[in-house]
């Protein structure tokens, strides 16, 4: 009897055993995604409030019906201009040409640097013109210089 | 001696099947356990990740009267690649759940990527003058676009 109790005890022991290392290794791995996420997460959220645009001034060329938009990077948060999106009068405009500082190649947007969007057949002078951030930031502007 | 030995031997033999079966069970659940919760922190890893941001402007031009659709456009500015159907989307306009949602993908590439911006379509809507409420939700991140007619 003696050894059926302890022989009992090492199988129900062992059981345990393995099933809170599964248990411990499920749960780990499990807290460490969430928490890699929330990281990542209230990174973004830093870099969020740390990110300011603001659009300078909108230009139409009302003989070429091309539209320039200049826009500063007031933040301190570096941006994509890859990331950039342009809405004219509430529609996107994916096939805007874009350039930094004079730089037409760059994906970067530095802080207190312009981004200068240019985009070409603009039929009509636009009422409102919004430029929207990669993390969602946004600056509109609705004054359109015609010239 | 033999008539002490087969009883003994009959319940050691028994004691440890049952703590086998116990163990077994105990085993069986804790991993159906585990595997759970290796799920659900995946489930709320992925939600964190993810955020969406509609950047159209709440102006009545969103509404196409003729067609009866809402366009709005979409970007992605949380950190996963989202696929861009119209099963992403659960849409519910004036408190109404909206299945007929098509989604495009407007700044190049098949796949909603972060930074990249969708236009959603919202099909068969009769909307009156008056103001109206638009919520998206993707992957338990809930936006909401108000706008009036």
């Amino acid at each position: 009897m003696g050894f059926g109790v302890s022989g009992s005890t090492a199988v129900i022991f062992l059981g345990v055993l393995i099933a809170s290392g599964t248990l411990y290794t499920a749960a780990a791995g499990s807290a460490e995604q969430i928490s890699d996420a929330r990281d990542g997460d209230s990174e973004d959220l830093l870099d969020r409030r740390n990110t300011e645009i603001d659009i300078a001034s909108v230009v139409y060329d009302n003989d070429s019906d091309a539209l320039e938009i200049d826009v500063r990077n007031t933040g301190t948060t570096t941006l994509s201009v890859n990331g950039t999106s342009v809405l004219v009068d509430n529609e996107h405009e994916p096939s805007a040409s874009t350039a930094v500082e004079g730089d037409g190649g760059t994906d970067v947007w530095g802080g207190d640097q312009t981004l200068v969007i240019n985009i070409s057949d603009v039929s009509a002078e636009p009422d409102r013109v919004k430029v929207i951030a990669e993390n969602g930031v946004a600056d509109s502007n609705s004054t359109v210089e015609v010239i | 001696m033999a008539d002490v030995s087969v009883p003994s031997l009959i319940l050691f033999i028994a004691s440890i099947v049952i703590a086998a079966g116990v163990a077994g069970v105990l085993i069986d659940t804790v991993t159906g356990i585990s595997g759970a919760l290796d799920d659900r922190g995946a489930d709320v890893a992925d939600n964190i990740r993810t955020d969406i941001e509609i950047i159209s402007s709440a102006e009545s031009g969103v509404y196409d009267g003729t067609n009866q659709t809402v366009t709005l456009y979409v970007k992605n500015t949380g950190r996963r690649t989202l696929p861009a159907t119209g099963e992403t989307f659960d849409v519910i306009v004036d408190a109404q759940y909206r299945t007929n949602v098509s989604v495009d993908v407007v700044d190049g590439g098949d796949e909603w990527t972060p930074h990249g911006v969708v236009e959603v379509q919202i099909g068969d809507l009769n909307l009156g003058t008056g103001d109206h409420r638009i919520a998206l939700t993707v992957d338990g991140d809930e936006e909401i676009f108000r706008f009036n007619l």
